[in-house]
């Protein structure tokens, strides 16, 4: 069975709590920025920074809504990245948490085709070409700790657990949602693991909230090798 | 999809090198046991309360049993009953209090008039504060107001701090500045 995070953005308060807890476990430096005109910071994802809170300002039904995001890798139940890398050394899959993991022989990929593969723009690479992400604390959930990010949360927004389980809370809690918000959804709650709860337009929140027909997904070349994957495995054994 | 001959020579050249690359030059075992290993396994856990604002969080701190004894982590304490384990972002940066290089780590001076800090020794600055505190205080100690109550009090001297201080430190400093009968007694997170 694997783990899965539910968010739910909206109450979200925006601390960052889960960025900063997130940089902490994982000894992640700071970044350099300048302020860009919002709290939102630093700018983007990076090698550095594996969990980011997305904040845009929209005007909805003549009211201001400031909207939060904690952008973070989604896990997917069939990643693009794993299956474009091809090779296990650099991009696997716990069989044990579902949690997709990048190793430093990440280095030897394409690290452009990979980030391009990923439908929701995640994987940042460093100097020297190693593509760095969430890890869903992988250590800490093996060894029954949840991920940093959602033991910080201080306002539940952020839940995590057994695959079905999450997805029933998640369900239960859209419901409860729709009552005050109606557009609001669940993002791709089938495609991946960690389940954002949305309370309007997921592209208001960010521009890859969910997965598009215009980003990621698998090219040519990358599925012709799926194609040959259980083939490449008899040969391995 | 159809295959054709060129693109399956192609694959299966691909796949030839990718079974080399993971059977010879890289053993996988040992990245894959990483994940198994927790960075806070063999570190001695205190509880604490984080020292930034009155909600009173309760944290872990992870240290070092090598003998160093640095932080190796500080997380929210899932048995705390006031945060049960959450902490914002403030209180998740807790190990930045002690393991940052841009701590200051010796005590820093600027005399009057001067625009540099110069780094002086503990024993030169204690004293100095000692000297400037006694001098002010006795200088201005009232025992009697003006009605001839007793009262015991400097009104010359205020103490504002400190937020990196916990219950207990709170509690000692308290007791030196009530005994040196210091009235303006103030937090700047109150402020």
């Amino acid at each position: 069975m694997s783990k899965s995070i539910f968010i739910d953005t909206s109450i979200c308060t925006a601390c960052r709590a889960c960025q900063v807890a997130c940089k902490q476990w994982h000894d992640l430096p700071a970044e350099t920025t300048k302020n860009m005109g919002s709290f939102q910071n630093p700018p983007d994802l990076s090698f550095s920074t594996y969990k980011l809170v997305r904040m845009t300002e929209e005007m909805i039904n003549g009211r201001l809504e400031w909207l939060f995001f904690p952008d973070q890798c989604r896990h997917c139940v069939d990643a693009p990245c794993l299956e474009t890398a091809f090779d296990e050394t650099a991009i696997y899959r716990d069989p044990a948490t579902g949690a997709i993991l990048y190793t430093r022989n990440t280095k030897q990929l394409d690290a452009d085709e990979i980030i391009g593969s990923c439908p929701y723009n995640i994987p940042r690479k460093a100097a020297d070409g190693t593509l760095g992400k969430c890890d869903m604390c992988n250590d800490r959930v093996r060894n029954g700790l949840k991920p940093a990010c959602v033991t910080a949360c201080p306002t539940g927004a952020m839940t995590f657990g057994d695959r079905d389980e999450i997805l029933a809370s998640a369900n239960k809690r859209l419901e409860k949602v729709r009552q005050k918000f109606p557009k609001a959804m669940l993002l791709d709650p089938n495609e991946v693991n960690v389940i954002y709860l949305v309370a309007f337009d997921p592209k208001l929140y960010s521009e890859y909230a969910v997965a598009s027909a215009d980003r990621g997904g698998l090219s040519r070349g990358v599925a012709l090798r799926k194609m040959m994957g259980p083939f490449a495995k008899l040969l391995k054994v | 999809m159809e295959l054709n001959r060129r693109d399956f020579i192609k694959i299966s050249g691909a796949t030839a090198a990718g079974v080399a690359v993971s059977g010879l030059g890289f053993d996988l075992s040992q990245v894959k046991s990483h994940a198994s290993m927790l960075k806070t396994q063999y570190a001695k856990e205190t509880t604490t309360i984080c020292c930034y604002c009155a909600v009173g969080c309760g944290a872990i701190v992870h240290t070092s049993k090598r003998g160093d004894g640095r932080v190796i982590n500080i997380e929210g304490d899932p048995d705390h009953v006031i945060n049960r384990g959450s902490l914002c972002s403030k209180g998740s940066a807790l190990k930045q209090l002690t393991e940052n290089e841009n701590r200051l780590t010796e005590p820093m001076y600027r005399a009057p008039y001067s625009d540099k800090w110069q780094t002086v020794s503990w024993d030169w600055a204690l004293e100095k504060i000692t000297d400037r505190v006694k001098k002010t205080r006795d200088m201005t100690f009232e025992k009697t107001n003006a009605k001839g109550q007793t009262v015991n009090r400097t009104t010359r001297i205020a103490s504002l701090g400190s937020a990196a201080m916990d219950n207990e430190e709170c509690w000692i400093y308290q007791s030196l500045m009530r005994s040196l009968g210091l009235v303006y007694i103030e937090h700047q997170a109150r402020i």
